[in-house]
């Protein structure tokens, strides 16, 4: 009983000191939005983000730039119908941050299992 | 976020370029290309007449739904390509065309003059399944559920027809019943193409 409950707080350590690793360009809502909408299809316009995502021109302008200078997307600029047409895909290496980060926040959700008393004695020696 | 929460968010996408009534309309379409060469033909034209005649009407209509989508709702909505899981899914869609013609030519057969089945009930029973095959085909394939209930209302039309015929006795009973069907879907076509509109300006780039 011991020794279980032993590894179960040696899970919750490791979950919450993966929150300290998490990558914070992908962790913002805007861009984690960017992501998450690039991930279900294989390539979008900047349209169809600007209407998924809910997000300004210019602020999805700012974190597209902040994601392709990382090399987590790739922008393509082209003119179609004499109008100028911004095509976004997302690379193999935003592909992997993205899954990377949908799995440490995985592994930091699993805290929700405890129970109250004990998640907050673990976030109280955490701090 | 999980696998099945991204299928979700892939699935909403997807159907969001379905929500302006694109789909509505080729239902309307579908009953339109029904509907008048019945009515025609109960006028006192040929049947390949009726069938030339009705041919412009429902080629406009479709001409239309295609610059709409084409000019109002991809330019609102913008240009995606999806996953090649999904991409296979809409091409499997090549089994609808290829049910209809199955279907039609079962129908053609129960029709022709020595048909085995002609008794009045039975000749009824292809009009009810060849929607229903059809539209749930469709609704499998394009994973909208709302086609299993067009195809159900779309097989019902038929028969309805027939049975208001027997209650209202006049010759254009039937093709009044599918014109009408018709004028709900394209109706319901454009006021959830009003409402997208409303929902979705056009971006100023």
């Amino acid at each position: 009983m011991k020794e279980l409950k032993n590894q179960e707080n040696r899970q919750t350590a490791d979950s919450l000191s993966q929150i300290m690793n998490i990558d914070r360009l992908v962790h913002s809502p805007a861009r984690l939005s960017i992501l998450t909408y690039l991930s279900v299809v294989e390539e979008g316009d900047a349209v169809y983000l600007l209407n998924q995502t809910g997000l300004t021109w210019g602020n999805l302008s700012a974190n597209v730039t902040r994601l392709q200078e990382a090399g987590y997307i790739e922008v393509v600029k082209e003119f179609k119908h004499n109008k100028p047409h911004t095509v976004l895909k997302l690379t193999d290496r935003g592909r992997k941050a993205f899954q990377d980060y949908q799995n440490k926040m995985k592994g930091l959700l699993a805290i929700k299992s405890l129970s109250p008393g004990r998640r907050e004695s673990r976030l109280n020696r955490m701090k | 976020m999980d696998t099945s929460d991204q299928k979700q968010i892939e699935r909403r996408v997807f159907t969001s370029f379905f929500q302006a009534g694109i789909v509505e309309a080729f239902t309307g379409i579908i009953l339109v290309q029904l509907g008048l060469p019945a009515l025609f033909s109960r006028s006192g034209f040929g049947d390949l007449e009726s069938a030339l005649l009705a041919l412009p009407i429902a080629l406009v209509l479709l001409i239309g739904v295609f610059l709409v989508r084409k000019f109002v709702i991809v330019r609102r909505l913008g240009h995606v390509k999806f996953l090649p899981e999904r991409r296979r899914r809409i091409s499997k869609l090549i089994i609808v065309p290829t049910l209809t013609l199955i279907a039609g030519a079962i129908v053609g057969y129960v029709f022709t003059e020595n048909a085995p089945l002609r008794h009045a009930f039975v000749a009824q029973i292809p009009f009810i399944l060849i929607p229903i095959i059809v539209f749930g085909a469709a609704a499998y394939f394009l994973d909208m559920k709302r086609l299993y209930v067009y195809g159900a209302i779309v097989g019902l039309v038929f028969p309805v027809g027939k049975y208001l015929e027997t209650v209202i006795v006049s010759p254009n009973t039937l093709p009044a019943t599918i014109l009408f069907a018709s004028f709900v879907f394209l109706g319901i076509a454009i006021t959830s193409l009003v409402a997208f509109l409303r929902k979705h300006h056009e971006p100023e780039v």
